[in-house]
């Protein structure tokens, strides 16, 4: 296949690939300084699981209840579809996060982390296993097998992380001081719930969309290692969100050449394209930064 | 007169509905300069925390007739993951004050980048604008968070043992630049602290915080080594829910 055929025939894909390189990593940004970068690990498992649990249950209900809900519709590919998975996504995105946000007594929050993804993976593989079609819809999801995207899979994309991209732009200074000294921001008359508030949803909304669409392993690469390459090499906070973004698209457009050359899965090719990255700018961060 | 910037009135501090420190009568007024001391686990920090609006108050009450309140941490406290530079944590304390079409876009107007320039050349820093926080010793550090809220143009600055973590040289000059700030602006001061020597050279009036109560004195008399040999003893503790002065 030449290079203009791959980019007719995938363009969805590629241009999915380049915004979730662009606006993940700013996300994950957040993640890694507030150092809950394994939520970027975690959350993406929860959403899989939604989508499993979406295909487990929603017979079941149209059963009990005797009504249609697009049940049926769940692999079509349809627009329908894809909101019915969004929304399963979603739902299980926000409750691993109001989870893990809750504070017990005993455990580290690694700990907790961990504990909610084990949990989220074995709930994964139960409820797909108790429905074939969905068995087969979130294995390919979790393959990170995202060539055959479509306009409506890359409308809601674009959609969704544009409206990200353009908070976190606009709020960033505030997000940063309410994650890094929120008694300041307190001091200061800050709305610091609203804000709190504002940055879960900001990232659940991330991880919903991303998973339905570019998939748990594009995600995870997106989210946590364009953000530690760019730690490397970034000498102000402005810096390091600017960095994180331009490392990100450097990752998708290495990780799309890697999968059209060598024929990978575009998933694992951006992760492995994305821990290039981190690699040449940990071997350049001495003389980036030095200067 | 001009009436006081921070008061307290009979006012108990605590958490999840335990009063940790009670008692506390308090005014604090322009260009006062006032030490919070006392031994560790005595409540210093609940009553700081307290003052500042940070917990609400579980008996009395707190007045505040001023917004412009600067606020110092231990330096310790903030994280060193965070790439920030010593200009960009100083032009945090301009958050608080965007209007018009700034208060949606969030953008730094021009005179507020200029002003946090300003606040860094103040404290000595000037030359450390692009430096990160993480890089910098502890002493500058803490001139940074000075700097930090002296851009928020404040009538009153908290600070909780700012001298914590750093040698005795660079305390001794954290003390003089807060002197000449107290002096200067007329800006009023409490601290937290431990370096009762640094405390009693600075301050004016003094805050005892032991087993639930609170002491208010004159920092001279409070915190002179004969008096503070007293209530280590035990002897002249003040009682909790009681207030002495």
């Amino acid at each position: 296949m030449t290079w203009a055929d791959f980019v007719e025939f995938f363009a969805f894909a590629i241009a999915a690939t380049l915004v979730a390189g662009v606006v993940c990593p700013l996300i994950g940004a957040f993640l890694l300084v507030r150092r809950t970068g394994f939520y970027g690990v975690a959350l993406p498992q929860f959403a899989a699981a939604g989508v499993a649990c979406g295909f487990a249950v929603m017979p079941v209900i149209e059963d009990a209840l005797g009504v249609h809900l697009g049940a049926d519709e769940m692999a079509s590919g349809e627009h329908s579809a894809l909101n019915i998975h969004l929304f399963w996504a979603a739902l299980a995105t926000f409750a691993g996060l109001a989870a893990l946000s809750v504070r017990s007594r005993g455990g580290t929050e690694t700990a907790r982390i961990a504990a909610a993804f084990a949990i989220a993976s074995a709930a994964t593989i139960l409820f797909a296993h108790a429905s074939p079609v969905g068995d087969h819809y979130v294995h390919e999801l979790l393959r990170g097998e995202i060539l055959a995207i479509g306009l409506h899979e890359f409308d809601t994309l674009a959609a969704v992380l544009g409206v990200v991209a353009l908070t976190v732009l606009v709020l960033h200074r505030d997000l940063v001081l309410v994650s890094y000294d929120r008694d300041q921001a307190v001091v200061l008359g800050l709305g610091v719930r609203r804000l709190e508030f504002l940055l879960q949803v900001l990232t659940g909304a991330t991880v919903a969309t991303g998973v339905m669409t570019v998939g748990p392993i594009v995600l995870f690469g997106f989210l946590v290692i364009p953000p530690l390459a760019a730690r490397a090499v970034a000498r102000s906070m402005a810096g390091f969100l600017r960095w994180s973004m331009a490392l990100g698209f450097v990752s998708g457009v290495v990780g799309l050449v890697l999968s059209k050359e060598l024929d990978w899965p575009l998933g694992p090719a951006v992760v492995v394209a994305a821990t290039s990255v981190w690699a040449a700018c940990r071997a350049a961060s001495p003389w980036i930064r030095g200067r | 007169m001009i009436g006081p910037l921070v008061a307290a009135h009979g006012a108990a501090f605590g958490y999840e509905g335990r009063a940790v420190v009670s008692g506390v009568d308090l005014a604090v007024r322009a260009g006062d300069r006032v030490a919070v001391a006392g031994p560790n686990g005595g409540g210093k920090t609940t009553l700081f925390r307290g003052l500042l609006g940070l917990i609400p108050p579980q008996a009395g009450r707190v007045e505040r007739e001023t917004a412009r309140v600067g606020y110092v941490p231990q330096h310790e406290e903030l994280d060193a993951v965070y790439p920030l530079t010593a200009y960009e944590i100083v032009s945090f304390g301009a958050l608080g004050r965007f209007t018009g079409k700034n208060r949606w876009w969030r953008a730094m107007p021009r005179a507020e980048r200029e002003k946090a320039s300003a606040c860094l050349a103040d404290v000595g820093l000037e030359h450390a604008a692009r430096t990160q926080y993480a890089d910098l010793s502890g002493g500058q550090r803490q001139r940074v968070l000075i700097a930090r809220a002296l851009m928020t143009d404040p009538a009153v600055l908290f600070l909780d043992e700012p001298t914590s973590g750093v040698d005795a040289r660079a305390a001794a000059s954290i003390g003089g630049l807060l002197t000449r700030i107290s002096e200067e602006r007329g800006v009023a001061v409490v601290m937290v602290g431990h370096q009762l020597d640094a405390l009693r050279a600075f301050a004016r009036r003094a805050l005892w915080v032991a087993d639930g109560g609170v002491l208010v004195g004159d920092a001279a008399e409070l915190l002179a080594p004969e008096a503070l040999a007293r209530l280590m003893s035990g002897a002249g503790a003040p009682a909790a829910g009681g207030r002495a002065s």
